[in-house]
């Protein structure tokens, strides 16, 4: 890796955790709530009230993009250390066990990536029950993400671990009499190489796949923010006229994008 | 014989692919906490002996067997079940649907390869991936298809085609970049291009069938990369594909829909990989 490259990835970090601090300042404010509305207000510009404006509902747009920002990054992360380490799991699991469960696990893995993302959580998306929650549908769609993101990252997984098992130090200590729990303890820090870096793609691809859910209203429920549904804004013509902070979310959301990009680009 | 028996292995395993999707999707749904509930029974103009109705008919119809075994009828007839929302066999509504999605497919896949490969051919000849090339992408990458879809209606420039054809070639340039450079770094190609041997005959002669099976494997996820895209720029262009039925489906619970249309692009991404499997083999052999 680079300086440039490294120099680069550090900034985002840093401007990462500035933005999820400034995030959290945000809704830690006296009287500020992502669901309060001002009826007074419907789609105000900026002001000392507002620093956003509102939304067509009257709610501050600046804590409604705070909350959706953390919500998304944090639901992100938990889903994609979700899916790492289910991956992680099923690859040294079917790499070190019988050839014939290698071959089962990978054909299941065949049956996932043929299935389409968007199509699968859509059909689970639409088969929720009709009272659901907006907190649970938010765990619904992170869940969801995280069950359909492993099979890529396990394929990648099972080749590592693979190769790790055929490796000279890996025969000398199974010949050498080194039981299962103590080769896992082995393996693992090897493969940290291949993991960390799809930890790290699967962030901003969640938050992606989040956002283009919502977007389509089959994402978090409202009144949770979530960038889709911010980006549901971005219909209204007549409200793009009226104010340029409509575009806060999706420049944020680009940004953010961005900026994860850059952490996962050369791990 | 041999390529016969190769053949016929990579069918049988396509097809036990396709066999586990229809009965994994099947048992997803049926098993969805929501499956069992129809909006009608939450509209108060239905009396209560018809809300005891409609739930004593939708467990009827909720046996995973009735349900598996009504899933391959329908697709052995060729009817693929029927609508819940339209009340009419799902191969109608798909049908005409086809030909409107499968033509957006094929144009945008083939401008977004001509583009990327285009870019990516003028890109890696030079020393160190430039951040001329590797911007667009990168950004074009981190909107999501529906904002940019959107903004396009909005601004009353580009469609449907150009928002996927920006999509894909953005994705398929990052990994022919790479490829390509790689490929450029092969002893014989230094040696090629020390000895005066045009760039286009390299290109045509060495690099590109060099390299086929992994273009091959890239054409698999383009059609996957395409797929994804596929359902918000049919329901923001309000294109009338698979796209839009499927999201239609999913808003109104029409799941004998959604699981239709999911079947069928599963067949389709299937079937796709399945030349670039072959490639690998006979590459390989």
């Amino acid at each position: 890796m680079t300086v440039k490259t490294s120099s680069f990835r550090i900034a985002a970090m840093w401007l990462l955790t500035a933005l999820v601090a400034i995030a959290i300042a945000v809704l830690s404010l006296p009287g500020k709530s992502y669901s309060s509305q001002d009826r007074e207000q419907l789609l105000a510009g900026a002001s000392a009230q507002h620093p956003a404006g509102t939304d067509g509902l009257g709610r501050d747009r600046m804590v409604r993009v705070a909350a959706a920002m953390l919500l998304s990054i944090a639901g992100a992360i938990l889903a994609s250390a979700a899916t790492t380490l289910a991956a992680a799991g099923i690859g040294t699991i079917s790499a070190f066990g019988p050839a014939l469960l290698g071959r089962f696990a990978m054909l299941v893995c065949d049956v996932f990536l043929a299935l389409p993302w968007l199509f699968l959580l859509m059909m689970v998306r639409s088969a929720l029950p009709l009272t659901t929650s907006p907190a649970h549908s938010a765990v619904v769609t992170f869940l969801v993400l995280a069950a359909l993101g492993w099979p890529a990252c396990a394929r990648a997984v099972y080749q590592g671990a693979l190769e790790l098992r055929n490796a000279e130090w890996m025969l000398h200590a199974r010949a050498g009499g080194l039981r299962g729990t103590q080769i896992v303890r082995h393996v693992l820090p090897n493969l940290t190489p291949l993991l960390m870096p799809q930890f790290l793609i699967c962030i901003p691809a969640f938050i992606i796949a989040e956002a283009n859910l919502g977007a389509l209203g089959l994402g978090i429920g409202e009144p949770l923010p979530s960038w889709g549904g911010m980006l549901l804004e971005l219909d209204n013509s007549a409200m793009l006229l009226r104010t340029p902070w409509v575009y806060l979310p999706i420049g944020l959301l680009i940004f953010i994008l961005l900026l994860l990009e850059a952490v996962a680009v050369e791990v | 014989m041999k390529s016969a028996a190769g053949l016929l292995k990579r069918l049988a395993r396509t097809f036990a692919i396709v066999v586990m999707v229809v009965a994994g999707s099947t048992i997803l749904v049926r098993f969805a906490p929501g499956y069992l509930s129809d909006a009608r029974e939450m509209d108060s103009r239905y009396g209560d002996a018809t809300r005891i109705e409609l739930s004593a008919e939708a467990a009827r119809s909720a046996s995973l067997k009735q349900m598996l075994s009504a899933e391959f009828v329908g697709w052995t007839h060729g009817d693929l079940g029927v609508s819940r929302q339209y009340d009419v066999p799902v191969a109608e509504l798909i049908a005409p649907r086809l030909a409107v999605t499968g033509g957006l497919l094929l144009r945008s896949i083939a401008f977004a390869w001509t583009l990327a490969l285009c870019a990516a051919l003028v890109s890696s000849l030079g020393r160190n991936p430039s951040l001329l090339w590797q911007t667009p992408s990168t950004l074009l990458l981190a909107v999501p298809t529906a904002a940019m879809a959107t903004v396009c209606m909005l601004s009353d420039r580009g469609g449907p085609v150009l928002v996927m054809t920006l999509l894909v070639a953005a994705r398929d340039f990052k990994f022919l970049d790479r490829l390509l450079r790689k490929a450029w770094r092969e002893p014989h190609l230094l040696q090629a291009r020390a000895q005066g041997i045009t760039t286009f005959r390299l290109v045509c002669a060495h690099i590109l069938p060099g390299i086929a099976s992994q273009l091959l494997a890239l054409a698999t996820l383009s059609i996957v990369t395409a797929l994804s895209a596929l359902v918000p720029v049919e329901v923001i262009f309000s294109v009338p594909g698979l796209g839009q039925l499927a999201w239609n489906a999913a808003m109104n619970r029409d799941l004998p829909v959604l699981l239709a249309v999911t079947m069928i692009m599963a067949v389709a991404v299937t079937f796709a990989g399945m030349p670039s499997d072959g490639a690998r083999e006979w590459q390989g052999a």
